[in-house]
């Protein structure tokens, strides 16, 4: 008798206390500072324009591209097929199925790369994987794919073929305009663009 | 940092020395609370003796809290912890017969080792019944596979398929157990037994 309320008078404490904890400091542990810092350095939560160019023109099913702008701005334009998670929402209990998964490649992206690689380092901490960042934002990817400038003769056949490439996923994509081509044009653009081999991790280029 | 093993802080050795340990440390508790006498344990069924009721269910809140605690403090990546795989059907056959053993025989398959080791014949005859059973299950598996891997359902946890928080389902548990533990004590007054 005694030692029941003895139990009850030391458990129930730490299971009020432990009911109190937000959910996600319960989760998988966060990764160490080192190892992010890292990853940071080697700059492996980054992932290339071309790359996600690629795999929305191939509809790959394993790609999530996470808008973390806001409502108003994704409105306004927005990546085909972009989720929007507005950075200050981003740990919310909604979305954290999304963040902490380990099937989807989450693509997160805002104009620039500031405000993606906050997120990023967010989520890394708490440390869920298979997030990156865009490289470069939105501005890159305007001025990557949409906007491609051709290289000059002098540059090597892949800047060419990589120009070639740009402009053909430029045009698929819409070439800036908020709709998507999902017509006829699209897929015979798909003919031309030859698909690399997928990697699931992709360092930042120069 | 945890678990110890997976982040490769004590090697395979280490880890088998401390399983040995605490086998040892849970053997030990089993014997400790009277888990060798066949009586007692049936006396979970009667209604007479649910000792085995409290201590698994103490064990069970220690762990949950433990564990989410640890967390917690980041002392263990709780994403790194093994959870047994949910088949359904098998699940239910299995705790159906392993509930009936329980009953006939009086030993669960880690208290009978508990019983074999100070002794006990009726133990050692419940470790030859168990091997039995295990020769039946492995040379039938043809067919029991079907049965056996039907309704697999991962490795979902309670709290997940009630859209709870762990924590909150850890506290309820809690709350459950304490409940179960004033109503063991009531039924053994309820049906008292003198000579076991």
């Amino acid at each position: 008798m005694k030692s029941r309320v003895i139990l009850a008078a030391f458990i129930i404490p730490l299971g009020l206390i432990i009911a109190a904890v937000p959910a996600y400091k319960t989760l998988s542990t966060s990764v160490s500072p080192e190892e992010i810092l890292n990853e940071v350095r080697s700059g492996i939560q980054i992932i290339t324009t071309d790359e996600v160019a690629e795999m929305i023109i191939a509809k790959d099913p394993s790609l999530l591209l996470i808008d973390i702008r806001s409502p108003e701005e994704f409105e306004k334009f927005n990546l085909p097929g972009a989720l929007n998670i507005p950075i200050d929402n981003i740990l919310s209990d909604e979305w954290i199925d999304i963040f902490d998964q380990n099937i989807k490649m989450n693509v997160l992206y805002g104009n620039g790369t500031t405000k993606s690689n906050e997120a990023w380092m967010i989520l890394r901490q708490l440390g869920f994987e298979n997030n990156y960042v865009l490289q470069g934002g939105l501005n890159y990817w305007a001025e990557t794919i949409m906007n491609p400038k051709p290289p000059s003769n002098i540059n090597p056949d892949d800047e060419i073929a990589k120009y070639d490439f740009r402009k053909g996923a430029g045009q698929a994509l819409g070439g800036g305009s908020i709709s998507v081509n999902q017509g006829n044009e699209s897929t015979t653009k798909k003919a031309v663009i030859k698909r690399k081999k997928k990697k699931k991790r992709v360092a930042g280029g120069c | 940092m945890g678990p110890l093993i997976v982040n490769e802080i004590i090697s395979q050795n280490t880890n088998y020395l401390l399983a040995f340990v605490i086998g040892i440390g849970f053997g030990f508790v089993l014997e400790a609370s009277g888990f060798s006498s066949s009586r007692k344990l049936a006396g979970m069924f009667y209604g007479y003796d649910t000792v085995v009721l409290k201590v698994f269910f103490t064990a069970a809140i220690t762990a949950s809290l433990g564990l989410l605690f640890f967390s917690l403090f980041g002392w263990i990546d709780l994403s790194l912890i093994y959870i047994n795989p949910t088949y359904l059907w098998s699940a239910i056959t299995g705790g159906v017969i392993m509930g009936a053993g329980f009953i006939m025989g009086g030993f669960c398959p880690g208290t009978s080792f508990c019983g074999a080791a100070i002794g006990k014949i009726d133990a050692m005859i419940f470790i030859a019944g168990l091997f039995i059973g295990v020769l039946i299950f492995t040379e039938g598996y043809p067919l029991f596979e079907k049965m056996y891997m039907a309704e697999f359902l991962g490795a979902p946890k309670v709290s997940d398929s009630l859209g709870l928080k762990d924590g909150v389902f850890a506290f309820l548990l809690v709350l459950a157990a304490l409940g179960m533990f004033w109503a063991g004590e009531w039924a053994e007054k309820k049906f008292p037994r003198e000579e076991y």
